[in-house]
């Protein structure tokens, strides 16, 4: 089933004399990791916002095509249906904390979706239990450390068990250790969990791996799309639209441009390793 | 939700780091505190065994009753009552006194406007001390008003030193207040910490670029405290656009009607059951500050002239 179907989408904010993002058409499968990848202000935060509608609901501007979210459209929803289907962690979870403790951060989606309140108990358990906040509960969210609180900010979320997640570069405020913290809960969300995720990154060596689509965003359009062993195939057009491609991949991509492996190529450091284990295998003369 | 063989590693492996930094960055026998408005109380308080509603009460209770009481003895006993509180709610009460050069400066400005300008009429009673005349009547009220500020400071004191935000806003959502109304409260209260929080980044922003605050006139810190203005509101609005999309996406409503039917459920209520002993309290509050209020407004049982002390000097100087 489709989640995710844009068509010949347009958006403008107000006061602004170009279009954000101009003609852009994409769909996104059900229960598939999508990728959107690009430089900063080429459209990737305004894409998504449009999906979680947003825009057009929270912003001024100009709307141009249509977005729809399992058959309907987001302009014609209230924000407690879109937040039933539609879940959005922000770049900076500062910013999207409203209440004084964690343990309310967390609860207050599921009151404002109307849960009776023993379900509201099931899911907090549920999601500290896969975030590890257990010990967070207590306090306020402004005083722990910037991985707990995206941790926070995704168990918030997560506990609405929306059909969509959209996470807006849910890694760009974090150390390397909790990058990887975030990431360990993605690929748990992806592997155990009926989700259709959208994450917005510039880390590719580690989303990558992850991704069913990635969507390349340049200059409000969409660049280029696909599958990763398909996306990451020119690696020197993603260089020229800000992008490099993770370096497992783009070794492999040389080695295909000066037509020594044409095999599909892979996102993770293990697949390569074995692609080009095989390639030097196949290319050492046989021993009679 | 189970996790895999590598993600039981790497979570084992991490919590056992941050226990680790844990242990060996805290002294081992340092008391868990929790952080409340103006102070912190340990994690573990017999305060905690009242509803924060029932310390709410104490804070209309203590705080608001001294109106009534012009007696300075009894104001003077409620400060020790509200100390008692204070102390069996394991609260550092040492940390008070950080309010003592707010209590001595508000002695010494209201003594001091009380004798330049005193009003003399023919019947007080006059003395002199130090070669300045008082008059007594004068000179007890002051006395008095200032016994009853106290009290009323520290009543406000005691609960801003032990209950945290979110004791004051499940408070005022047990007393059914519009579920609007305390989520304004809450977002208030927030934005004045970040206002706080901002201010302090962009005076260590000044300093790190060499800026030294002792070195510059008053006027010139005055200036300079005006122009911190515009970075503190342009945040500000951002912070409130932020805010409201993230409101937005969490499905809120100003009105918290659920589009569904049905009411909208307060969880966190449910962590906090009103016992008996809360209902006591409440009702022995109550009780008391009406009855107090009564006596005073009927029968003037709490005014000055009842206090025994000023009778004891009126005898002497009459």
């Amino acid at each position: 089933m489709i989640a995710v179907s844009i068509e010949d989408l347009g958006w403008k904010y107000s006061g602004r004399k170009n279009f954000a993002i101009e003609h852009v058409n994409l769909e996104i499968e059900e229960d598939t990791f999508t990728s959107i990848l690009g430089p900063n202000e080429h459209g990737k935060t305004t894409l998504v916002s449009c999906i979680k509608g947003l825009i057009p609901q929270s912003f001024h501007g100009v709307w141009r095509g249509k977005v729809e979210v399992f058959g309907k459209d987001v302009r014609n929803q209230s924000a407690q249906a879109l937040a039933d289907e539609i879940g959005f962690v922000f770049a900076d979870p500062e910013a999207q904390f409203t209440s004084m403790t964690v343990e309310e951060e967390l609860v207050f989606g599921l009151e404002n979706i109307g849960l009776p309140l023993h379900e509201v108990k099931d899911r907090l358990d549920w999601v500290t239990d896969i975030a590890l906040i257990a010990d967070l509960l207590d306090k306020s969210p402004y005083e722990i450390s910037g991985g707990q609180k995206q941790r926070v900010a995704i168990a918030s979320v997560l506990a609405m068990k929306p059909r969509i997640m959209i996470l807006d570069e849910p890694t760009s405020m974090l150390d390397p250790l909790g990058k990887d913290f975030i990431f360990e809960i993605l690929t748990n969300l992806k592997k155990e969990h009926s989700l259709t995720l959208i994450v917005v990154e510039h880390n590719i060596e580690q989303v990558a791996p992850l991704s069913d689509q990635i969507v390349l965003m340049y200059d409000g359009n969409i660049a280029k799309a696909g599958p990763p062993a398909q996306f990451f195939e020119n690696s020197a057009f993603l260089y020229e639209h800000g992008i490099n491609a993770p370096q497992a991949t783009a070794f492999l991509d040389q080695l295909k441009s000066q037509n020594l492996y044409t095999g599909a190529l892979p996102t993770d450091l293990k697949d390569a390793i074995q692609a080009a284990t095989s390639l030097l295998k196949s290319k050492e003369p046989s021993e009679s | 939700m189970r996790f895999g063989k590598i993600s039981r590693a790497f979570y084992t492996q991490l919590l056992i780091d941050m226990e680790q930094t844990i242990q060996t960055s805290a002294p081992p026998k340092q008391r868990k505190m929790r952080r409340t408005l103006l102070g912190t109380v340990p994690v573990v308080s017999p305060l905690y065994a009242l509803h924060p509603v029932t310390r709410l009460f104490t804070l209309l209770f203590l705080g608001v009753v001294s109106l009534f009481i012009l007696t300075p003895e009894i104001n003077i006993l409620l400060i020790i009552l509200i100390f008692v509180y204070l102390k069996w709610a394991k609260v550092d009460i040492s940390g008070l006194r950080i309010y003592l050069p707010l209590t001595v400066t508000v002695a010494i400005f209201m003594f001091t406007v009380s004798t330049i300008f005193p009003g003399a009429k023919p019947e007080y009673h006059p003395f002199k001390l130090l070669g300045i005349t008082f008059y007594l009547e004068v000179f007890f009220f002051t006395f008095a008003s200032y016994w009853r500020l106290m009290a009323m400071l520290f009543g406000t004191i005691q609960y801003f030193s032990t209950n945290r935000e979110r004791d004051t806003l499940v408070a005022i959502r047990t007393l059914k207040a519009p579920f609007v109304v305390t989520y304004f409260f809450s977002l208030a209260l927030r934005s004045s910490g970040m206002f706080l929080e901002d201010m302090r980044t962009i005076r260590e922003a000044e300093r790190a670029r060499g800026l030294d605050e002792s070195s510059i006139s008053l006027r010139d810190r005055a200036k300079l405290y005006a122009m911190y203005m515009i970075p503190l509101f342009t945040l500000a609005i951002r912070r409130t656009d932020e805010i409201s999309n993230a409101l937005f996406a969490r499905g809120y409503t100003p009105s918290g009607k659920i589009e569904k039917g049905g009411k909208r459920g307060d969880y966190i209520l449910t962590l906090y059951p009103i016992r008996n002993i809360d209902i006591i309290l409440i009702t022995l509050m109550v009780i008391v500050f009406i009855a107090i209020a009564f006596l005073q407004i009927r029968y003037g049982i709490f005014s000055m002239e009842n206090s025994p002390l000023y009778q004891l000097l009126l005898s002497r100087l009459s």
